[in-house]
């Protein structure tokens, strides 16, 4: 079995209000002057019975856009495996 | 005449409906004050309302409860000043530590906005002064993350002797435990997620229910005059 | 590009050389349909907008009336309806943010708002992301900002699948002495607050100016608005307070067509120019070009125009709102609005020219399905066998079932004003503590789809008169409404009649009701290209109501046992365009029930007399789905029965009892009236001229509806109940 993770943030051209407000609010209030942007976005981890990592990923874009777990006019996705989340 | 501050963070948007409350229904003095202006002194009781601080952003209430008025409100607390925190001052408050537990997102992974009953549970404090065990109320909820949340042995030890309102018939979110609202062991400081500031006038209240939010305004007038 | 080769000789010939990049993007969005209303202008000069507490008609960004001593309602619609097809998320949630903008312009603090959606069939996957969609969009955004969304309308049909109708109104109050109405003069500084500029949104209302193409996904990429509710939020608290202090002399919205059209708009009302300096205003992104800058469309951003004088005190209430902000440049005399780019000119226009486009006239024609579907004198309806099963069906439709689903997404108690709340009554009654604690105003939406697919003129009328009956229903005194017409492409001669026809109908009707039409927008292209067809048509009209005393307002929930129910107005034969036929036999054709204006004035009056004396503990209106779903609500929401006796039915024409139970004549009232002043009741109605009919009881635990003794209709309240409060939920869930 693999652990797929989704990251699902917005597009760069969209804006991003929660990172914009983590950023600014608390970070760089706070004094954390090294830190040069946050971008927010919502993390799923998708158990997949697979034969190969490959399917296993290309299983998992494809439901994403099916079922339009993200909106792809204003959102961005990043399909990749959890190294550590593998199993047999 | 006993002054309330009520705080206002970027994004509060109910300290008005509770300057009006405090003003009309508890007969006190009351004024909304900005969170950069806020210092404890000369205030008699702190509320703090509603809203949706800093966009409820990472978390709802986790920005706020990292901001300089926690360490006024702390010092309130040492001077035995009461504090409330209504809904995002519930959530404000147990992620500054100062009231245990956690309100998490609803079962429903969606806002609601309804009447609910509560029960109140070992009332104790200025707050609840006139609320009798076992007490019920209508009141109306209206929140995304209003799922409270706390480990159960922490439960068992210490929580279930607090004064607590608890949802009565029918919970709404999911809370552990059914947990609604919670104090501190003396009831100086409570927080809850129901809005008693919209359930004090007839008026506003749907025909056969009850003004649940009165006993805590009317209490906290009466224990402002007269100590609890 | 949505500007014509004519357009462009036009600009040549203003200009007297060719365009540059800037200017070029300038009269594009200033241009667009969505900003000039170049197509619509001529016709809604036919809106009678003008009344003697009407402080601010149109011309504004939103409009002022009169309703207490020293106050103001301020009121604006909106709609965002090619957004959200393509990210309904987003695009409601800006709509609620551009709409609220525009009630701040005034200085007013935003109270309520209403949402007006049109969707799909909850049972097609696409409609049914669609409606989650933008109902949490609403609701993520007006929660934040604090303001209740407190009534509203949902409407569903298969044309608006693919492609929803999203509209959304505003309604503000104010002190008349505060209201920001400054005359702009030579040498007040531009002062843009809010949201950095980026890249986001760039010509967004070219874009809903022309046919949606939802094929093609990346060509709306820069149209897409994210909303960020904390700065909106932000800017509502330092405007309300500004308005107080007094220190701002103009204010517009940043919205469609961004700070050209903002700019244009400015000057060319009060005669001015501007020099502006680009570089100085404040953007996300260090390498927008200035054309960028000139047609971006971030969201929560203003434009201030404030005297010299007053400039430090604007900078210390920006500053305590941790509000961003430029000075983007001077109000001046020529005439011309100068853009300038790190010393480079980059567009020069003479205001004016900018601003108004020419008209274009469209050519009208009535389509050919319009005819065929008036058709049908010869439609013979089926026998019913089974009423009360006709009854579930109709309270369990979408359009008539309990809309809890979306409402409770929604905080609509924020604000403690919140009387009559969704679920409870005709319209919103919300008191006004701004004012004293006794008055207050009822809102209300409406529109139907159906009426004016079927008959424009006559729909958009009906949408008047709805809004008005829903207004008096609660016990308000209906003062002014607004108007958002939805329609298809207005360069098909086909879909432009219908634009017409609407106009035409509401213009009427307002005039006969005396309510003046203070405000309103209109929204073209609104096609369905995946399937060719225009998505059907729609006037949706919000309107507002004035009560002496909150105590004296209505829900419409059977109140008491042995009250009796009393029906006002006479019912005809009127099951054109129903809800009944199309829910219960599939079918959308007929004639569709005429607007009686005048006598809307005359029951509105007599209901608004037994309202004020007190006799009444319930009214409801009577509209989609007729006499029988109106009182199956009142029976439901109250949980108290009723026992009717249909022959008492005032009535004229009919010969079949669906017509009497479900036919949707206008002008219609359900009472509950106390026992003991019915006679009153009937006395008052002899002198204002009103046909009524007293036709029952409140009581026991169903609805029985009779024919002299034999029952037609006998459902028990947990079985209507069931089939209403249930339905949507388990459509969406789908």
């Amino acid at each position: 079995m693999y652990v797929v993770e989704v990251v699902i943030t917005n597009k760069r051209i969209a804006r991003d209000p929660e990172g914009e407000t983590i950023y600014k609010d608390l970070i760089s209030k706070h004094g954390y002057d090294k830190v040069r942007g946050v971008i927010s976005g919502k993390y799923l981890e998708i158990m997949v019975d697979s034969e190969s990592p490959d399917d296993a990923l290309n299983y998992v874009r494809d439901l994403c856009r099916k079922l339009r777990l993200y909106n792809p006019s204003v959102h961005d996705v990043r399909v990749r495996l959890n190294a550590q989340g593998c199993s047999d | 005449m006993p002054k309330v501050a009520v705080i206002k963070f970027p994004g509060t948007n109910a300290d008005l409906d509770v300057v009006w409350v405090l003003r009309n229904v508890s007969g006190l003095e009351a004024r909304s004050i900005w969170y950069a202006d806020f210092n404890v002194k000369g205030w008699d009781a702190v509320v703090i309302p509603g809203g949706f601080s800093y966009g409820d952003w990472l978390r709802a209430g986790a920005i706020a409860a990292r901001s300089d008025v926690i360490s006024e409100l702390i010092k309130a607390l040492d001077n035995g000043t009461p504090i409330l925190g209504i809904c995002n001052g519930f959530q404000i408050l147990t992620e500054a530590g100062l009231l245990p537990g956690a309100l998490l997102p609803n079962e429903s992974c969606r806002f609601i906005c309804r009447w609910v009953k509560v029960v109140f549970t070992n009332p104790r404090g200025p707050w609840l002064k006139l609320a009798s065990d076992g007490l019920i109320v209508d009141m109306p909820i209206a929140h995304g993350e209003g799922r409270y949340y706390v480990e159960s042995t922490s439960y068992q030890e210490k929580i279930s002797k607090l004064p607590t309102i608890k949802y009565y018939g029918y919970n709404p979110n999911g809370s552990l435990y059914d947990i609604a609202g919670i104090g501190s062991e003396d009831g100086l400081v409570v927080g809850l997620m129901p809005h008693p500031e919209r359930a004090s006038e007839p008026e506003l209240t749907p025909r056969k229910l009850s003004c649940g939010g009165r006993v805590i305004w009317l209490s906290i007038a009466k224990s402002l005059k007269e100590g609890w | 590009m949505t500007l014509s080769s004519d357009e462009l000789s036009e600009i040549r010939s203003i200009l007297g050389r060719e365009p540059t990049d800037a200017e070029l993007l300038m009269f594009e969005a200033q241009w667009s349909e969505h900003c000039s209303y170049k197509s619509s202008r001529h016709y809604l000069k036919l809106l009678p907008s003008e009344g003697v507490d009407v402080l601010i008609g149109p011309g504004r960004d939103a409009a002022a009336v009169r309703v207490f001593r020293d106050f103001a309602v301020v009121l604006k619609i909106e709609s965002h309806n090619h957004p959200s097809a393509v990210d309904p998320y987003n695009g409601a949630s800006t709509g609620v943010g551009g709409v609220v903008r525009d009630i701040l312009t005034l200085g007013a603090k935003p109270i309520a708002l209403l949402d007006l959606l049109f969707f799909g069939n909850p049972r097609d996957k696409h409609a049914n992301w669609l409606i989650k969609g933008v109902v949490r969009g609403i609701s993520d955004y007006g929660n934040r900002i604090g303001v209740p969304v407190v009534s509203g309308m949902v409407w569903f049909d298969e044309s608006y699948n693919k492609y929803p109708l999203v509209n959304v109104a505003c309604i503000g109050i104010v002190e008349i002495s505060k209201i920001i109405n400054g005359v702009p003069e030579d040498g007040d500084y531009i002062v843009i607050i809010g949201n950095t500029t980026g890249r986001d949104g760039i010509l967004g209302s070219s874009f809903a100016s022309k046919p949606l193409d939802l094929q093609e996904d990346s060509s709306y990429l820069p149209a897409i608005q994210v909303g960020n509710p904390l700065i909106e939020k932000l800017i509502i608290d330092f405007l309300v307070e500004a308005a107080e202090l007094r220190i701002l002399k103009h204010v517009k919205d940043l919205g469609g067509g961004g700070l050209a059209t903002a700019i244009a708009e400015l000057t060319s009302n009060y005669g001015l120019g501007a020099y502006i300096l680009l570089e100085r205003l404040h953007t996300r992104e260090p390498d927008l070009r200035p054309e960028e800058m000139l047609v971006s469309e971030s969201q929560e951003r203003m434009l201030l125009v404030v005297s010299r004088e007053d400039f430090r005190k604007v900078e210390e209430l920006l500053s305590k709102y941790n509000l961003q902000y430029s000075v983007a440049g001077y109000l001046d005399r020529s005439g011309l609005i100068k853009v300038y780019y790190n010393g480079k000119l980059v567009a020069c226009i003479p205001a004016d020219k900018l601003a108004r486009p020419q008209v274009r006239f469209r050519s009208v024609e009535i389509p050919e399905h319009y005819i065929k579907l008036h058709n049908n004198d010869n439609l013979v309806l089926p026998e019913v066998k089974n009423l009360n099963e006709v009854m579930l069906k109709l309270l369990s439709s979408p359009n008539i079932a309990s809309k809890e689903w979306i409402y409770s997404q929604y905080d609509y108690e924020v604000g403690v004003r919140t009387v009559v709340k969704p679920g409870f009554g005709d319209a919103a009654v919300l008191r006004l503590i701004d004012v004293d604690g006794r008055v207050g105003i009822a809102v209300k939406g409406d529109g139907n789809p159906r009426y004016v697919f079927l008959n424009p003129f006559r729909g958009a009328a009906n949408a008047v008169a709805e809004c008005y009956r829903n207004l008096i229903s609660v016990g308000s005194k209906p003062i002014a409404i607004v108007d958002e017409l939805n329609a298809g492409n207005p360069e098909k001669p086909t879909h432009y009649w219908y634009f017409t026809e609407m106009v035409k109908g509401i213009s009427w009707c307002a005039s006969e009701l005396k309510l003046p039409v203070v405000g309103g927008k209109v929204s073209f292209y609104n096609e369905d290209l995946s399937r060719g067809v225009m998505v059907k048509p729609v006037a949706t009209i919000v309107g507002v109501g004035v009560i002496d005393d909150i105590a004296k307002s209505l829900t419409f929930e059977l109140k008491r046992e042995g009250n009796y129910v009393l029906v006002v107005g006479t019912t005809y034969p009127e099951l054109g365009g129903s809800e009944y036929l199309h829910s219960c036999l599939g079918l959308e054709l007929g004639e569709v029930p005429l607007p009686r204006p005048s006598t809307e004035v005359f029951n509105g009056e007599y209901i608004s007399k037994l309202v004020e004396l007190g006799y009444v503990e319930a009214v409801h209106d009577i509209d989609i789905g007729g006499l029988a779903v109106a009182i199956a609500e009142m029976c439901i929401t109250g949980m108290n029965g009723a026992r009717l006796d249909l022959r008492r039915l005032p009535s004229r024409g009919c010969s079949r009892v669906e017509e009497l139970l479900f036919s949707e004549t206008q002008a219609r009232y359900l009472v509950e009236v106390k026992r003991d002043v019915v006679d009153s009741v009937l006395e008052l109605a002899t002198h204002y001229g009103v046909d009524v009919g007293i036709l029952g009881e409140v009581g026991g635990d169903s609805l029985v509806l009779t024919w002299g003794n034999s029952k037609i209709i006998n459902v028990s309240l947990d079985e209507l109940r069931e089939a209403y409060m249930n339905s949507l939920e388990s459509l969406m869930s789908w």
